[in-house]
């Protein structure tokens, strides 16, 4: 499948990286128009969220690909509420008073 | 720059694409997370094996001096009559006479009448032999039973029947040992052998070759007389022999089973995939230190063995025995099925290593509450002290009864253990987080976090469905692939 593929491996992977890039400078201007001050701090724990978040996703679908569909269930059905809940705390540290 | 029409600016494009990349990189991950999942590369052994990349595990951090095993008393080596396939070989001999001729016991005569060493040793076992008087119940069931199950089990049998092919019969390779070891080894053995440069090269040298064979994992071990059987020499016969001198190390070749039809046992699954691979592997290296100037000898499943393999394994440093009594290896967990090789070749010896899998499993218990048969121990720490060595005993007789008992055409195993063992997994990202990361958590709190994950999240029939009905339901671990599968292929 593409990831694995060797010609269309290495080119998803490169998209993934513009992806990344277009997401990170979107969230920039989009903190600013709103008036959001982001820190270094705050910065790296909206990284980390959003990393975390994509790994996530990425566990329980790597569970699913291997018939294991109730356990990738039971990840995504775990850490995805934790991220939620993690996410909501994030913006409330985030967001002006 | 303003966009006429939508009133959309840079900055609202910028903002905007940034939230469908937020969405794009997250379906990317789901993709990457999904082609890992599916990915049969990350199916140890059956990818870049040719090439040593099946054996990614450094073990280099989790290096010992003191093997995992744990002796306790004073050890002796194991008698060939204390393995089931032997014992169990002699007796059906004795049961089940050729032609025309009367068996010369039965189960009514009981064990006083039977030849040495079986008296002895069922008047010690008289459960053993219990055990398999209803082993050989539930075989002339299984045998009216698999008119039920012959078509849905088709291409399993077949597939099964073909890799046992390879191995059975006067044609088998490697050709079984003739007389002696001190003659039938160095049978072939070219007489200039060039001067090896030093032992670091020869281990080098000959894992590079038994990679080049198939084999996934190798290690070097020491021939320790303990784990070297007595009482029978393949090409001799019975009688009480000492190691040979000439059995200096071992070089312990390991090949998990196709991993598709591994997760489906019992009934898909057949040990003769992994068995084939290891006689090819084994028996070619034999022939190359042969050609090389040295005396060889294969000691290769599925009964050909002079040498006990896990604790072999154990020294060659390839991984730990489970409490299911099967080896455990980062790469491959319990999914790993052994050979080796007995030479003299100046070798260095590998170390053994400690990941930690006794405590693991004196945790787990997976195994024990999904094997059919109850041949496997529930208690936390090894009771038993077996020929001088505490482990976890397995019940034999027990396992085979149930061998005979599931829906396959013969007694061709279970391996349910296998199949169920957390270690057992792909060589994926998730999966390598867990085998890198536990090993190095002094405290366990790792482990115990992944294992109730392990329970809660995954799917564990019980014990009892693997059984064919009445008693179970012909569950699998796994879902079978579909090229095991007769109704995608066929009507019927």
């Amino acid at each position: 499948m593409y990831p694995n593929a060797l010609i269309l491996g290495p080119l998803f992977w490169i998209i993934m990286g513009v992806i990344y890039t277009v997401t990170v400078t979107g969230f920039y201007y989009w903190t600013k128009d709103k008036g959001i001050r982001l820190n270094w701090w705050k910065w790296l724990l909206s990284v980390l969220w959003f990393t975390g978040t994509n790994v996530v996703i990425a566990g329980a679908f790597t569970l699913f690909g291997e018939n294991e569909t109730r356990a990738g269930l039971y990840f995504i059905g775990l850490f995805g509420v934790l991220f939620l809940i993690l996410g909501v705390g994030l913006w409330r540290i985030l967001s002006p008073r | 720059m303003k966009i006429k029409g939508n009133g959309l600016n840079r900055r609202n494009f910028i903002k905007t694409a940034g939230i469908t990349g937020g969405v794009l990189a997250l379906a990317g991950s789901a993709g990457a997370g999904l082609a890992s999942g599916k990915n049969k590369d990350s199916f140890t052994g059956w990818g870049r094996t040719a090439y040593g990349k099946d054996q990614f595990f450094n073990r280099k951090p989790f290096i010992t001096d003191n093997p995992t095993y744990e002796k306790v008393g004073e050890s002796r080596r194991i008698t060939y009559i204390e393995d089931l396939f032997k014992r169990n070989g002699e007796l059906s001999r004795l049961l089940f006479a050729r032609g025309n001729e009367a068996p010369s016991w039965t189960f009514d005569d009981g064990a006083e009448k039977l030849p040495e060493p079986l008296r002895t040793y069922y008047l010690e076992h008289p459960e053993s032999l219990g055990e398999f008087r209803k082993a050989i119940q539930k075989s002339q069931e299984q045998e009216e039973n698999w008119q039920k199950y012959k078509n849905k089990y088709l291409l399993a049998d077949a597939w099964s029947s073909a890799h046992a092919s390879a191995i059975q019969g006067q044609g088998a390779f490697p050709p079984q040992p003739k007389g002696l070891p001190e003659e039938s080894d160095f049978r072939g053995v070219k007489k200039e052998a060039l001067k090896l440069k030093s032992p670091g090269h020869g281990s080098s040298l000959i894992k590079q070759i038994t990679y080049s064979f198939g084999a996934s994992l190798i290690g070097i071990a020491r021939v320790k007389e303990d784990w070297v059987y007595q009482g029978y020499l393949r090409g001799v016969g019975k009688g009480e022999y000492e190691v040979p001198g000439h059995w200096k190390y071992a070089v312990v070749i390991a090949v998990p089973h196709e991993w598709d039809s591994m997760y489906a046992n019992p009934t898909y699954g057949t040990s003769y995939d992994a068995y084939s691979k290891l006689r090819f592997i084994a028996g070619k290296l034999e022939v190359f230190l042969r050609e090389i100037g040295y005396a060889a000898r294969s000691h290769v499943p599925p009964t050909s063995y002079e040498i006990a393999m896990p604790p072999l394994a154990i020294d060659a440093g390839l991984g730990e025995q489970g409490r299911h009594g099967v080896l455990i290896t980062p790469e491959l967990g319990a999914n790993t099925r052994l050979a080796a090789v007995t030479t003299n070749m100046p070798l260095e010896p590998d170390k053994p290593i400690d990941i930690g899998i006794r405590e693991f499993c004196s945790k787990c218990k997976i195994c024990a509450e999904e094997c059919p048969s109850g041949a496997i121990s529930f208690t936390d720490e090894p009771e038993n002290v077996i020929r001088g060595y505490k482990r976890w005993n397995i019940d034999a007789d027990k396992c085979f009864t149930i061998w005979n008992s599931v829906a396959t055409s013969h007694a061709r195993g279970c391996r349910v253990c296998l199949a169920v063992c957390p270690y057992s997994r792909k060589n994926n990202w998730i999966h390598n987080i867990v085998r890198e990361v536990d090993p190095r958590d002094p405290t366990g709190v790792f482990s115990s976090a992944m294992l109730a994950m392990q329970k809660k999240f995954f799917n564990y029939p019980g014990g009892q469905a693997y059984l064919p009905p009445p008693d179970g339901e012909n569950s699998t671990y796994g879902e079978a692939p579909s090229w095991l599968m007769t109704e995608e292929w066929f009507n019927y």
